[in-house]
Order: C-alpha cells, then structure tokens, then sequence
C-alpha cells in the first residue's frame, strides 16, 4: 500500500480554496446572526418598568397607633411588609421571605415570624434565627412626618429602627420603594 | 342470466375500487392483507407488502421494521417507554381539546377551570385525565429511566439515546411544572412563585432569569401568559423534536436491547438464535401495541370515572397570603427537601445541575462492558443509593419536616386544612349534629345515639382532635412547640342559617415557656350543598 502514505501527505498540504472559505464565510455569519437573535430575544422578553412604578411612601399612621413593644407586629396585607415595634424603634419588614419569595407570617404563639414553604424562622426584629434563608429579613426606610408642616422630624433610611418619636401627633411613613437588604447570616 | 352476471361484474369492479382506495391510504395494503394481519395469517402477496409499508408510509418508516424476539419479553421493558410515549400523546390530545376553553389571563383564567368544571360536558374527565396522564408520564418517565439503568441499556451504541432520554426527563419536568401555574389557584401561584425565585437563585443569571420567567418583579397577568406560551408551544414542539431523535435511534440503529442474560448468559446455539429471530412490527407488534394503547385509556378513563382520581383545584390566587402547608408537586419533593437543608444556591440549583450533568455523563463514567445486575455492582450500588436518596429526600419535602408549625395550628390544619378538604369537610351534612363537644375522658364509640344512622365520620373526626390534643397535653418530653400544658379542647357545631352549620375547633392551654394562657381558634362553615372533595 504505497499510495496511503501519500495522500495523507496531500491532504495536510490542502490550503484552503475559495469555496471552502466563502463557506466558512457564510457559516460565521450565520453564527453572528444567530448570537444577535439570541440577545435580540433576551432584550424582547427582558420586562420593562419605569421608574418608581413599584415602592411609593405609605402612611401607617400617627406614633400614638403604633403597637406597643409587646403587641404582635402589625400586618400590611396590601403594600407587603410587617410593622414592628421593639425596645429599639420601629421597623417596616418586607413581607416577603428572603428565602423563596413566599409570605411569612407572625407565630403569637412562639413569638418569632415563620415561613410556610420551608420553615424559616426570624425573630420580631427580622434577625434570622433558624431556617435555610440566607440572609435576615429585608426591610423599609421609615420617616417620622410633622403632622402640620410635613416635614421629616426623623429618618432611618438605612432600614435600622426608627425610636418612636415622642410626639404622639408625629406621622409614620414606609417608603416601600427603598428595600434594605437583610444581613447575611454566617 | 344477464341480470345476475352484470351484478357479479359490478360487486367485482366496486371491491376493486375500495381496494385500490385502500391501497392508497395505506400505503400498499389491500383488504385482504388487512384481514390477514389483522387474523395473524401470513402475508398475502408476493413480495411481502407489510416491509414495502415500512418505505412508503410516513408513518410507519418512523416504526422499526422488527424488534428481536428475546427484546420484546414482557418483563424486559415492562413497556415503560411505551407508555411514556403514549401519556404524551394523551397530554397531547387532552391539552389541545382543554386550550378550547382556557384564557390565560388573571381575571379569567380561574373562572375558565370552574366553567370547564361546572358547565362543560366532560370537561371535568378532561381535566382530571390530563392530570392524571401528567402525573403518569412522569412515573413512567423515572421508571424507564430506571429499567434503562438496571439493565445496563444505556451502553456503547446506546449511548447516545441515552443522553437525549435524560433531555426528555428534563422536558417532561418542565413541561408539568409549567401546566401547574395555569388554573391560577393558590397551589398554582406559590409553587410557581418558590420555582423562579429558585432560578433567582443562580449565578450569574439568576436575577435575569427570574423576571424573564416572571414578566415582572412578581408573577402576574405577563408572567401567566409566558408559562402558558412555556406549555403548550415551547416545550410540546422541544419534547416532540426530541422524543423524535430518541425513538428513530431505537427504531432504526440499535432496536431495544436484549435482556442480559441472552447478551451475555452462556446459551445454547439454538436459544442464542431463537431470542435473535425477527418479530415483524406488522402484524405482531402492531396489534400489540393496539392492545396497549386501549388498555391505557381504559386505566386513564377508569382512574377518573371508577377510581375517583381528580385533578385538585383550590381557592384563586391570592398574591397577599401564603396558605399553610404550601408544599411543591410531589416529583418536586425531593428538590423541597433539600431547599430546607441549606444555602439555596447550593441546593436549589448547584447540586440539581451537578445530578443532571452526572445523568448525562452516566454512559461515558461507566466504562463497564457487562450490562448483567451481577457483573455490575457497583454501578447497581448507586442506583439504590440514588432511589433510597430520593425517597428519604422527598420525606423531607413534605410540610411535616423541619417546618415548626405549634401544635394547635397543626392539629387544627390536619382537621380543616386552609387549602384542599381535609376530614372535617368530609363529614356529611346529616351527620353534624348540633351540640358542644369537649375534649376529656373518653370519646363515645357513636357521639349522636339519636341518628338514625349515627355519626361515624363526625365520631371518627373528634376522636382524632382528641387523641391529638390529649397527646400533646400529656406528652411533656416534646420539644416545646409540639406541647398544649392543661390543654381544654372543643368542637362546637351550630346551626347558622337554614342548611348551613357552623363549626368552631378551640384550643386552649397555657404556654409552655411563659405559663401565659393561649388560645386558637377556627370556624368553619359547611353547606348542605357543599363540595365534599
């Protein structure tokens, strides 16, 4: 068999001829274009909304309605989030789970918020306590507002709690457009 | 004389038009071979016409020609793949007939499952038959799956068939979880809700991937219109592409394999050629298959209509309440289970592509020639470890585990639960005799002596609320949340309203932690006219 030897000599030497790199020509094209469809239907299906559209400022009220330090939190069914009051302030906390996106909810009987999906638990500040959520419960900023002049008397925009004013008069205000994240848990 | 000849010539001239018709349409089969594949005679002509079908039918050049007599052995397939095959084409059928009535959009679609439940001829069986055929299809799948692994199936030439099979599992998933979203109830809305903040989970992508799924930051009019789009479009035409590649690699390379044992075995000669010999797809395997395709509607038809099977529907959904007891599809389970077990990156999307990476890899890690259980044992070894991982794995996915529901809750949500019928909306109308029940010595074998017939559903619920508190009042080695200290229980029935009772479950006990008295309470109103579930 002397003649295999030689054509795989011959076929090493096969430069590339003009059909085969019009070919390679079309096929990269065709692959360019493919790539741009896919980032065209991702740009497509990607949701648009404008901003603000979710989140707005809630009154909850004046500090005089405020649930006492030992009361159960206060739910807010339609905006989301639980209104707390501890020794420290107060505390708007986003009612949705930081683990899988389901609404927790307030556990009288053991004092400690519980998730129905998959059992996470957090205490009435929203520390995590037991469960596989990553990360503490997110919450609102909440403002202290002068009744009569609208001013903000207080602030904490960053999710801490907020000491009741002691002005019983004194607005209270979740802007539920601002989410602080929870802290992550060791 | 004449008459009777023009009548012979005319029957003649018709049958061989109705022949040549049916030739036609069949592709080459005339009546008579009909009849004959039909009666298992042999083939009429010369040459056989029932090959000449298998290359100028459509639909027949997808079917094998034969499969090996020794592959068609019942307990060798068990006709799992069959019937996988034959529960897509009944979703097929059923979910075509089903899009008649289903708009898919918040404010109608939950209406559009009560009409089609209510007002529509059959449109309950449809329902309950294309849930019933989904959750078969996904059994069927897993035990293919599994048939294909146990008896080493997957190997050399197979290989291949193998790697689009574990896509199939992945579509077949998908293609459920998708249909779950669709009657927009409670069930359908927070499993759906849990499944993409999983994909919210991932790396990289994950946010992305969460609000394409969703339409939205949360699931609503756009996010129900793109699951709808994922279940009827997207993922039939992906399942039909490649169940098409599955099947023409079975039917046209490689057939199905022969048991091992025959492979492998030491045979005779003649019992090595006897399970090689040919079995012709027409008319043995046809007519076979004839057999199991009635044999599974009749199940289908017989689990809805005789056996009660019905496709659950509950309360709309409502984007405001999580229910108690949310709990994913049970092939989801397992994936539940380990979501409680830790970081839901790791669990919920890490560990699931690592095992469908490993699925895929199976036939190129597994470098064993045998495909016999005993020459095998290692690779038999992690089957059952993987079975027995995904049992225990899928009873940690139930809501019992690792969730810390207080016992009165549970108890009373056991009884009554938020979402679905539970024992106390099972108990007939007649049989609520009005009355204060309390919890305490001992529960009468009948509560109402008075009835005609007694009251064994309302004695039987009682006593469970009984048993149940009683055990938790008595039992102080529970951990704490599982405990009622001096527990007084109460079952109060009224009569509310003409046909219409109400019924009041109270707990009362003293914390554990505090000695505090607490109490939990809940009221049910039942109809005369009620659905029982």
């Amino acid at each position: 068999m002397p003649a295999k030897p030689e054509e795989s000599v011959s076929e090493e030497k096969k430069t590339i001829n003009r059909r085969e790199f019009l070919n390679f020509a079309w096929l990269a094209s065709l692959g360019f274009l493919t790539v741009s469809l896919g980032g065209v239907t991702y740009l497509f299906a990607m949701p648009r909304f404008k901003e603000g559209e979710f989140g707005g400022v809630v009154p909850v009220g004046p500090a005089s309605d405020l649930p006492t330090t030992d009361a159960p939190p206060e739910n807010f069914a339609k905006v989301k989030f639980w209104l707390t009051n501890t020794d420290a302030g107060v505390l708007a906390l986003y009612k949705v789970c930081t683990h899988l996106g389901c609404l927790y909810n307030w556990n009288s009987q053991e004092n400690k918020f519980i998730c129905p999906c998959h059992g996470s638990q957090f205490d009435k500040n929203g520390n995590y306590i037991a469960g596989p959520a990553p990360r503490s419960l997110d919450r609102f900023a909440i403002q202290a507002v002068d009744p009569t002049t609208g001013e903000v008397v207080a602030e904490a925009a960053n999710g801490d709690p907020l000491p009741v004013p002691d002005n019983p008069d004194v607005l209270i205000q979740v802007d539920t457009g601002k989410k602080i994240n929870g802290q992550q848990h060791a | 004389m004449n008459k009777t000849l023009d009548l012979q010539d005319m029957r003649k001239k018709i049958g061989g038009m109705v022949d040549n018709r049916v030739r036609i349409i069949t592709a080459g089969l005339g009546l008579n071979e009909l009849r004959a594949i039909l009666r298992g005679d042999p083939p009429t002509e010369k040459p056989n016409p029932r090959y000449r079908v298998h290359t100028t039918s459509f639909l027949f050049h997808i079917r094998p020609r034969y499969y090996e007599k020794g592959a068609t052995i019942f307990a060798n397939t068990f006709r799992l793949g069959f019937f996988t095959a034959f529960f897509f084409f009944v979703e097929l059928f059923t979910g075509l007939i089903l899009m008649i009535y289903y708009t898919p959009s918040p404010d109608q679609a939950y209406n559009s499952i009560l009409n089609l439940l209510s007002n529509v001829p059959f449109g309950k069986m449809l329902r309950d038959i294309h849930r019933l055929g989904a959750e078969a299809m996904v059994i069927f799948t897993f035990l293919h799956m599994l048939r294909t692994y146990l008896t080493g199936s997957y190997k050399k030439e197979r290989s291949f068939t193998w790697f689009t099979g574990v896509f199939l599992l992945g579509i077949t998933l998908f293609l459920s979880f998708s249909g779950y979203l669709l009657p927009w109830d409670q069930l359908a809305y927070w499993a759906v809700t849990i499944g993409t903040s999983m994909a919210e989970a991932a790396p990289l992508f994950g946010q992305q991937a969460n609000l394409i799924l969703r339409g939205a930051p949360d699931i609503g009019a756009g996010g129900l219109l793109r699951f709808y789009l994922m279940h009827v479009v997207l993922l039939p035409l992906a399942a039909i592409l490649v169940i098409s590649i599955h099947y023409y690699k079975v039917s046209r390379e490689h057939g199905i394999s022969l048991p091992p044992r025959y492979e492998e075995g030491d045979l005779s000669p003649e019992k090595k050629k006897e399970v090689k010999q040919r079995l012709d797809f027409i008319p043995d395997l046809f007519t076979h298959e004839m057999f199991l395709t009635a044999l599974g509607l009749f199940l289908l038809i017989a689990g809805t209509v005789f056996f009660g099977y019905a496709a659950p529907l509950e309360h709309i959904a409502n984007p405001q309440v999580t229910p108690l007891d949310t709990e994913a599809p049970w092939y989801f389970w397992w994936l539940q289970g380990m979501l409680k077990l830790g970081d839901k990156t790791l669990m919920g999307i890490i560990i699931p592509t690592v095992i469908v990476l490993l699925l895929f890899a199976i036939p190129y890690i597994d470098r064993n020639p045998f495909r016999s259980l005993y020459k095998r044992p290692i690779a038999v070894g992690v089957g059952i470890f993987a079975v027995i991982t995904l049992i225990v794995l899928s009873y940690m996915g139930l809501p019992h585990y690792g969730i810390q529901t207080p016992a009165a809750t549970r108890i009373i949500q056991d009884l009554a639960p938020e979402e679905g019928v539970g024992p106390l909306r099972a108990i007939p109308f007649e049989q609520l005799q009005t009355g204060v029940y309390e919890v305490g010595a001992e529960v009468p074998r009948d509560l109402c002596p008075n009835l005609d017939y007694g009251c064994p559903a309302l004695t039987s619920v009682f006593k469970e609320f009984s048993e149940r508190v009683t055990y938790a009042a008595t039992n102080d080695k529970l951990p704490d949340y599982k405990r009622l200290p001096n527990a007084r229980a109460v079952m109060v029935i009224e009569d509310w309203q003409q046909d219409l009772k109400k019924v009041t479950l109270r707990i009362t006990w003293d914390d554990p932690a505090t000695g505090e008295a607490k109490v939990y309470e809940k009221q049910y109103f039942l109809h005369r006219e009620r659905e029982r579930g």
